[in-house]
């Protein structure tokens, strides 16, 4: 498969959007955190006691008159279905959806042992047919157009078929029917296993699980050990999640609970392949959670572009590439794993909660111990972010080469041709003449500086590298603005916060920068932050890392700048701004730390919204990720670039010429690329707008 | 007797889940109504469940009751006529506590799927039918006991994310509720 193949861009895109429409209008009314808190809960609670709960499945299942049968691995669980398959003379099999069994390989297996398997899903029929790699774990041919598929059929048939999708369904529906009436065992997954009664969930919309379940005298229940939950309550928790976080369906057209076979036999094959290791590890067992509904995925940035053929190793995704390291072995993971932007926007559907990106995170920090690491990473982050010594003289040394590197109006000289993936899409930055910490003790010594009204105390802004380095305005203009509003401003230290090496798994180098800054940035006071990922580092990350009580106070002191001015100077600011009425059509880009992980972006749009008083032209997925994404955009500059050209198209369709950001690595990214395109956009941040109305 | 609010919440869901519903006024026979509709449209053989036959004892028209077993009996089979244990309101979803294969093929094979319903048994969630859900899968008595949710006719987005019905269920789902609220 092409990477980034257009027509599979588009309609993952159109899939995308109609994903989240559908969703939202299934979820109204409902409250979606509790839903998802309650089964992430009864999950944890069955990880928990997943042996006992199999033991009571078993023993169940087989007073109905089923037969369970377990299996350690991929290959014992290909094994005992085949010995089944022997056992009945089976030569032909039809199948459901199931993922276990691409997690084993089993088509492969049974064809290589006289078998013939044949999906029954549609998608996944047509990608069997056409020898395709699956796109989607729900709609596997997502990537094949309607010629595509009649092009696949015609060469099964060996006669011509038309290109209309009725057709083509009705096709599908003979060729189906003929198989299955033929076969002599199905094949079916489950969505959940219900200890309390020995039956099986399975959820299908096409009703080719009706079919495979009831008319074979055969019925094999492929399935993994984590879908066991203690109740038939259980598993309509996960049902009423399920399909709306999958398909943006109320309920699927057909959901069966089979407790066991009405005639012929049934035989339910348990597949461990590492689970129970995983569920015996505090970090990573959260993973065991996931129902498999690809939310996820229909969310994610990098997904949209690429597409499951390139996201994945069998499993797709982010929540893939764990599954992965776990079920086919951490080298397999470590490919998947780095195309995690760590925007954290899968979380934000979830249907059970995982912390996928963290969990990514603590991923890359094993794939770095294990199977080593990039000369370039150890060098940035061992070498130089975790040393503020050395942070700061290359940046001194490259304010130095200023004027060699610099082509005016702030941008540096386009790379040389070699370099030039990394700038043909944006034009970066070059440093700023002064840092910040420079210009702040100027500032300091003028008149601004003094707080105006009754003093309200001392406030430290944390700048951050991007604004000491290459915006220092954005701190000028942040502590002008709080000067007037009457504090005291200090500024904090302009070391690495920490984060770049602990988003990129070396938490020894994050944990020295960010000690460095913890022991720095002093006692009292509030610390406001000017970039939502140091937010980020100082609020969570960092103090998760060190685990001192010195960095849960510094924790507890960090806000966001414009989360604070919301909290605090709301009504202040309204009688300060002035208003000008000349505020042309702005919009707003949504950092993907900003509103997924701080929930701050909301409060940066109403300030901006009373600064300018004029309403925001909202921009098309206004929260999808620049493709800044620090180290992501030099490993992967053409998603960046292509997420990048995606967020610029998405200015212009608005008209607007004010772009709104909380972050310094978006205003580099978005301004670099409007500023490459020629567009007459400004791209400012928000602190930098505040003070410009006052 | 079920609220008229349930009713009516029942009959919106299964309609937007595309689900055809037809409403059998207070003293009409269910046969004769299904008869009416079923007839019209030409559709006359049919396969029958054995828990839907006490309603359809005097069908008007030139109806055949097929007798079906097996997956070849289904063959020229127009319309499977089968009766909903249970529907839920939140999502127009027909519950069914299956009680054999053939049943579930009554279900499942014909082009057209019509279900009885009683509007008295409609639940608001399915939650409320966690009891009788789980009692049916537990009933140590039966040959694997089983449940069917049914909400719509059969469906699938897989080519082109274009939405198609009938793939390989019924590309019809017609619901006849009796004993509704008076209006």
């Amino acid at each position: 498969m092409k990477r980034m193949d257009p027509r599979l861009r588009s309609t993952l895109r159109d899939f995308s959007r109609g994903f989240a429409a559908k969703r939202e209008a299934c979820f109204q009314g409902l409250d979606f955190e509790r839903l998802r808190e309650d089964l992430a809960r009864m999950k944890d609670q069955a990880i928990v006691r997943n042996a006992e709960l199999l033991d009571r499945f078993e023993a169940r299942a087989q007073r109905h008159g089923s037969r369970v049968l377990r299996a350690r691995d991929g290959a014992e669980a290909n094994r005992l279905i085949l010995d089944v398959l022997k056992e009945h003379g089976v030569r032909k099999i039809v199948k459901g959806k199931s993922m276990v069994s691409e997690e084993t390989r089993l088509n492969e297996f049974l064809v290589r042992n006289g078998v013939e398997p044949m999906e029954t899903d549609l998608g996944e029929w047509i990608i069997q047919l056409g020898a395709e790699p699956p796109t989607h774990m729900v709609m596997p041919a997502i990537h094949l157009s309607r010629k595509d598929v009649a092009g696949i059929f015609a060469g099964h048939l060996g006669r011509e078929v038309a290109d209309e999708i009725p057709a083509l369904v009705r096709i599908a529906r003979d060729e189906v029917r003929k198989a299955v009436f033929g076969a002599e065992a199905g094949l079916t997954g489950a969505n959940a296993l219900i200890a309390e009664n020995g039956s099986i969930m399975l959820v299908t919309n096409e009703g080719n699980g009706r079919l495979v379940t009831t008319i074979p005298g055969l019925h094999i229940v492929f399935a993994t050990i984590e879908k066991v939950v203690p109740t038939t309550g259980d598993a309509l928790r996960v049902l009423e999640v399920l399909t709306k976080n999958a398909t943006g369906q109320p309920i699927s057209s057909y959901v069966s609970f089979i407790a066991g076979p009405h005639r012929g036999r049934q035989y339910i094959i348990l597949l461990d392949n590492h689970r129970s290791e995983l569920a015996a590890d505090p970090v990573f067992r959260g993973i065991l959670r996931c129902i498999k509904c690809s939310a996820c995925l229909n969310v994610c940035p990098v997904y949209e572009l690429v597409g499951g053929g390139e996201y994945s190793y069998i499993y797709m995704g982010g929540i893939g590439s764990l599954l992965t390291a776990w079920i086919h072995g951490l080298e397999h993971s470590k490919e998947i794993a780095g195309l995690c932007l760590g925007c954290h926007r899968c979380e934000a559907v979830c249907s059970a909660k995982i912390p996928i990106a963290d969990l990514i995170v603590r991923l890359k920090t094993r794939l770095n111990e294990e199977t080593g690491s990039e000369l370039w990473k150890r060098i940035a982050f061992n070498g130089m972010m975790a040393r503020p010594g050395i942070h700061r003289a290359a940046f001194a040394a490259g304010r130095a080469a200023r004027p060699l590197i610099s082509r005016g109006k702030g941008y540096a000289r386009k790379l040389p041709p070699w370099m030039g993936k990394y700038d043909r899409f944006r034009d970066l930055p070059a440093p700023a003449e002064r840092p910040l910490s420079r210009l702040f003790k100027d500032w300091t010594a003028s008149p601004a500086a003094v707080p105006q009204g009754t003093p309200k105390g001392r406030v430290i802004i944390f700048p951050g590298c991007l604004i000491e380095h290459f915006y220092p305005r954005v701190g000028l203009a942040a502590s002008r603005v709080l000067s007037k509003l009457g504090y005291e401003v200090e500024l904090g230290p302009s070391a690495c916060c920490g984060f770049p090496p602990a988003n990129s798994g070396f938490p020894a180098a994050a944990r020295r920068a960010f000690r460095g800054i913890v022991e720095k940035t002093g006692n009292g006071g509030w610390v406001l932050t000017l970039c939502p990922t140091c937010t980020t580092m100082l609020k969570r990350a960092g103090p998760e890392l060190l685990g001192t009580e010195e960095a849960s106070r510094l924790a507890g002191r960090t806000t966001a700048f414009a989360q604070f001015l919301a909290a605090n100077e709301k009504e202040a600011l309204s009688r300060l701004f002035k208003k000008r009425r000349d505020a042309g059509p702005w919009t707003y880009h949504d950092s993907c730390h900003s509103k997924h992980l701080l929930g701050a972006s909301r409060d940066s749009r109403d300030l901006l919204r009373m600064a300018l008083d004029r309403e925001i032209s909202e921009m098309d997925s206004s929260d999808v990720c620049c493709g800044f994404a620090g180290a992501f955009s030099v490993e992967h500059p053409e998603i960046s670039a292509a997420l990048t050209g995606g967020k610029i198209s998405a200015v212009k369709k608005t008209g607007a010429g004010l772009v709104a950001t909380d972050c310094p690595g978006c205003l580099l990214q978005i301004g670099g690329g409007c500023h490459r395109q020629g567009l007459d956009v400004a791209v400012r941040h928000t602190a930098e707008i505040i003070g410009e109305r006052l | 007797m079920v609220s008229r609010d349930l009713f009516e919440k029942f009959v919106a869901n299964a309609l937007s889940a595309g689900a055809e519903v037809r409403e059998v006024p207070a003293g009409e026979n269910v046969a004769v109504h299904l008869a009416g509709i079923l007839g019209k449209e030409g559709i006359l053989r049919l396969s029958v469940s054995e828990d839907a036959r006490p309603l359809l004892r005097d069908p008007a028209g030139d109806f055949v009751f097929l007798p079906v077993q097996e997956p070849a009996d289904f063959e020229t089979s127009q319309a499977g006529i089968v009766r909903a244990d249970y529907g839920v309101a939140e999502t127009g979803t027909l519950v069914h506590l299956d009680l054999g294969d053939v049943e579930k093929m009554i279900w499942t094979l014909p082009p057209v799927c019509a279900a009885l319903l009683d509007a008295g048994k409609i639940a608001g969630r399915l939650a409320d039918l966690i009891p009788e859900i789980s009692a049916h899968l537990e009933a140590s008595c039966l040959p694997g006991p089983q449940v069917s949710l049914v909400t719509g006719p059969s469906r699938t987005a897989d080519i082109e994310c274009q939405l198609s019905i009938g793939v390989h269920g019924p590309s019809r789902l017609l619901i006849l509720l009796y004993g509704g609220p008076a209006a």
